[in-house]
């Protein structure tokens, strides 16, 4: 049953990628900007889940309170990092980004420490057996279980709220958007809200996956985000999803079978190079 | 004495890498996130050639032979794609050359090469070899500069469309740029090596390829003398300073944003507007 | 059989549910002069995007002198002797107007890197830039640069560059538009000369008393497909041209 037990850990690795690739693809998709610094945002909700969870005991309390803050630390860093910069090409945008994620990196490190916090008493330690002899430890089932909750949430806000639809309308043509009445601010708001918050989810369930936060965790998983919007195509949320998912899993394929080639963490990279030759426009594009 | 040769061989070499990070971003306006890869190309052929008995200089044209390549690979994928997908796309280089270096035994592994011979004319020698190395490839970038190739760069970095409609061959010279600037990586990973005298997976990393992208950015981009002065700075001052070597990545992290933010245009952008200057070289 | 300069077979052109250019057809004879008029949306930037390379079209051909160009990169389609005036003026920002002709007088220099790396001097350039810059009009503003000039300078700017490439065919994409009546008289009789030289021209313009004044023939789009084609007055007879041009646009 290996096979079957790379795919799930496949899939949910896959699902973590989806979490945090959303906010960067919403951002792609309004701004047309990479918005690296995402990363910091993924390892502050992994502080905050570890920190308020210790303090308080309450592990539930401990992930609304990140995703909220976090969505909030998103908004500001659309009004500090890139609204300032919107009149200019995306590079000096890409570079203030990558600036903030590294110093953010480096504070995180000079705040609480170069080797990490963790949990006191972990939540969610208990496995259930959910296929013959396939185990699923409780903290990875609720991964499993917030990936879908929240993300299908976006898509039924996209589809059914005037947010959502203003949202999609503001992707595909701003001034159109703007000529009709949308006001562009505010969806950007709240696409850095959401996105934000998911990542800050993200970490929190890193941090319990891994019983560990430490202040570079965020730079590999948003990396590979990175690779994802790029497969997903142009900002496509969808793509963006299929692209995580199927990261996830050619990930956990590939460590066994082409892992003493490549390490783990450059399959992704290989796997975008590959097929950036081949399709350079992307996995999904919406011709 | 010693110290300040150290020093100074090392700001040589870092001018080097970013003088040739300058003709593919600079000049030629491609993002390439991922510059330390070709620099670690050039440093491990010079590695491990000189541990077979090769003299260092012999190594040189390997070095920069086998980074070019890899560059030209780079090159014709970034006509591939969009711009903003090059950004991406340089990144995964380096993880993709980190990730299989790591995994390869003749290339040190883990661990990394070892041991590298020193140059038989010793420290002051290698400082001589650098200067010399970056006075040469200045020269190469001033030329690129001054002639008709950087009046096509020009209107290749600010739109290539129209640069194709004037009947710039962007490809080839999107493909030229890669080449002389992978190139160059590739002589100061080979000097850096010899410097250091240990190099593994480690240190040719995405963080090593933002820290030249800083010195480019913040020098200006495209402007040499600009670029000059930020490697020379960025380079030197965590070596005089023990306690900013703690924070070095901090104060680039702060320095990448700052500049972005307030003086996109860079040293360079900042000293034009502060003299009123015309346009440096 | 005459080999027409430009040939256009059934292009057609999709943006994912959009078709911008249906079977589209155009043929154009040596030292002609062709208006090109059709209400906004039309698709008529989109055909001088797929003659110059910028767009492939999804299927449809289109040859330069009877050969097929279709697949040719547009580096090599200009250097084959076309050349566009952009409807939106990409002016390069950071050069003089002077350079920005001079430029594309490049000829063979701009093709490789190495016959470029060893080219320094941009004097016979420059003389041949200062002179089709004098006959656009801009003889006393070429040493400014294009933040200091207004739109109707970059207009006659892309004007210069484009003949700078010395082209067979030449396309122009509103060249008219932004400048002042006197000012779009003297181009319109300067595109007007052309032909005298040897040069085929499409002209795309709004600007209907120029387009018959100068323009012996005239072909209409409209909505991604080609209306008519024919001598200027009888065109603009056409109850159909007026109904789909006119009755939107004027």
């Amino acid at each position: 049953m290996l096979y079957l037990d790379l795919l799930i850990q496949g899939l949910i690795q896959g699902a973590i990628y989806a979490l945090v690739a959303l906010g960067l693809t919403l951002v792609y998709g309004l701004l047309r900007i990479l918005h690296v610094a995402h990363a910091a945002l993924f390892t502050l909700g992994g502080y905050i889940g570890v920190i308020v969870t210790n303090d308080s005991g309450s592990f539930l309390l401990a992930l609304m309170l990140a995703m909220l803050l976090v969505g909030l630390v998103g908004m500001a860093s659309y009004r500090v990092i890139y609204r300032p910069l919107l009149g200019r090409t995306p590079l000096i945008a890409l570079i203030a980004s990558i600036g903030v994620f590294i110093a953010s990196e480096e504070m995180f490190r000079i705040v609480f420490g170069a080797y990490g916090l963790s949990y006191l008493t972990p939540p969610l330690q208990g496995q259930f057996e959910i296929l013959p002899s396939i185990y699923l430890s409780y903290a990875r089932i609720l991964v499993v279980i917030l990936a879908i909750g929240l993300l299908s949430l976006v898509g039924w806000l996209a589809v059914n709220t005037r947010l959502g639809i203003a949202a999609r309308a503001t992707v595909g043509d701003p001034k159109m958007a703007a000529s009709s009445g949308v006001n562009v601010e505010t969806i950007r708001y709240a696409s850095f809200f959401i996105g934000s918050a998911f990542a800050g989810a993200a970490g929190v369930l890193v941090s319990l996956l891994n019983n560990l936060v430490e202040p570079t965790m965020g730079a590999v998983p948003s990396y590979k985000a990175l690779a994802i919007i790029v497969l997903g195509g142009l900002g496509s949320v969808r793509g963006a999803l299929l692209a995580s998912l199927a990261l996830g899993v050619i990930e956990s394929y590939g460590t066994i079978y082409i892992g003493h080639l490549l390490d783990r963490d450059s399959i992704a990279f290989a796997f975008l190079i590959i097929v950036l030759m081949l399709r350079p426009q992307g996995l999904l594009r919406r011709d | 004495m010693d110290y300040e040769i150290v020093v100074l061989t090392n700001m040589a070499i870092g001018i080097l890498f970013a003088l040739s990070l300058n003709v593919i971003t600079g000049f030629c306006g491609q993002v390439s996130l991922g510059h330390a890869a070709f620099l670690g190309i050039g440093a491990y052929t010079s590695a491990i050639l000189t541990k077979a008995g090769w003299p260092l200089v012999a190594t040189f044209l390997p070095a920069m032979a086998m980074a070019a390549l890899v560059g030209l690979v780079v090159g014709m994928a970034s006509l591939r794609v969009r711009h903003d997908f090059l950004a991406i796309t340089t990144m995964g280089v380096v993880f993709l050359f980190t990730g299989i270096v790591r995994k390869q035994d003749f290339l040190g592994g883990e661990i990394g090469i070892a041991g590298i011979p020193a140059p038989d004319f010793g420290r002051p020698g290698l400082l001589v070899m650098a200067l010399a190395c970056v006075l040469l490839y200045l020269i190469f970038t001033i030329r690129i500069r001054k002639s008709w190739a950087g009046f096509a760069y020009d209107s290749i970095a600010e739109d290539e469309d129209t640069a194709r409609l004037l009947g710039v061959n962007v490809p080839r010279f999107k493909l030229f740029a890669f080449v002389a600037g992978t190139a160059g990586a590739g002589l100061a990973g080979a000097l850096y090596a010899h410097q250091v005298r240990f190099i593994g997976p480690d240190s040719f990393g995405f963080v090593e390829s933002i820290s030249v992208l800083a010195m480019v950015i913040v020098g200006g981009i495209g402007s040499i003398w600009g670029v000059i002065l930020a490697a020379a700075a960025l380079s030197a001052l965590p070596q005089f300073f023990q306690i900013i070597d703690d924070f070095k990545l901090l104060v680039y992290g702060l320095l990448l944003f700052g500049a972005m933010r307030f003086a996109p245009d860079g040293v360079d952008g900042l000293l034009r507007r502060l003299f009123q200057r015309g346009t440096a070289p | 059989m005459k080999v027409s300069r430009l040939s256009v077979s059934d292009v057609t052109v999709s943006f994912g549910g959009l078709r911008a250019l249906e079977k589209v057809n155009l043929e154009l004879d040596d030292n002609q002069l062709l208006g090109f008029i059709g209400p906004n949306g039309a698709g008529k930037t989109t055909l001088m995007r797929v003659i110059m390379g910028l767009i492939r079209p999804q299927s449809g051909t289109v040859c330069l002198n009877g050969t097929d160009i279709t697949k040719l990169p547009t580096v090599q389609r200009v250097h084959a002797g076309l050349a566009l005036g952009q409807q939106i003026v990409k002016p390069l920002r950071q050069m003089s107007l002077l350079d920005n002709v001079a430029l594309a007088v490049g000829g063979q220099k701009l093709l490789s890197p190495l016959h470029a790396l060893f080219a320094r001097s941009r004097n016979v350039e420059r003389d041949t830039a200062s002179s089709l810059l004098e006959r656009v009009g801009l003889g006393t503003e070429m040493q400014k640069r294009p933040n200091e000039v207004p739109l109707g300078h970059l207009k006659r700017l892309e004007v210069a560059r484009a003949l700078a490439l010395r082209p067979e065919l030449l396309l122009l994409d509103e060249p008219l538009a932004g400048l002042s009546k006197p000012e779009a008289s003297a181009m319109a009789d300067l595109i007007a000369g052309l032909p005298r030289s040897g040069l085929s021209v499409i002209l795309i313009e709004h600007n209907l008393p120029e387009v018959m004044r100068v323009c012996p023939n005239i072909y209409v789009q409209a909505n991604g497909r080609g209306l008519a084609l024919g001598p200027a007055d009888e065109i603009m007879a056409m109850p159909e041209v007026r109904q789909a041009y006119l009755g939107k646009d004027v």
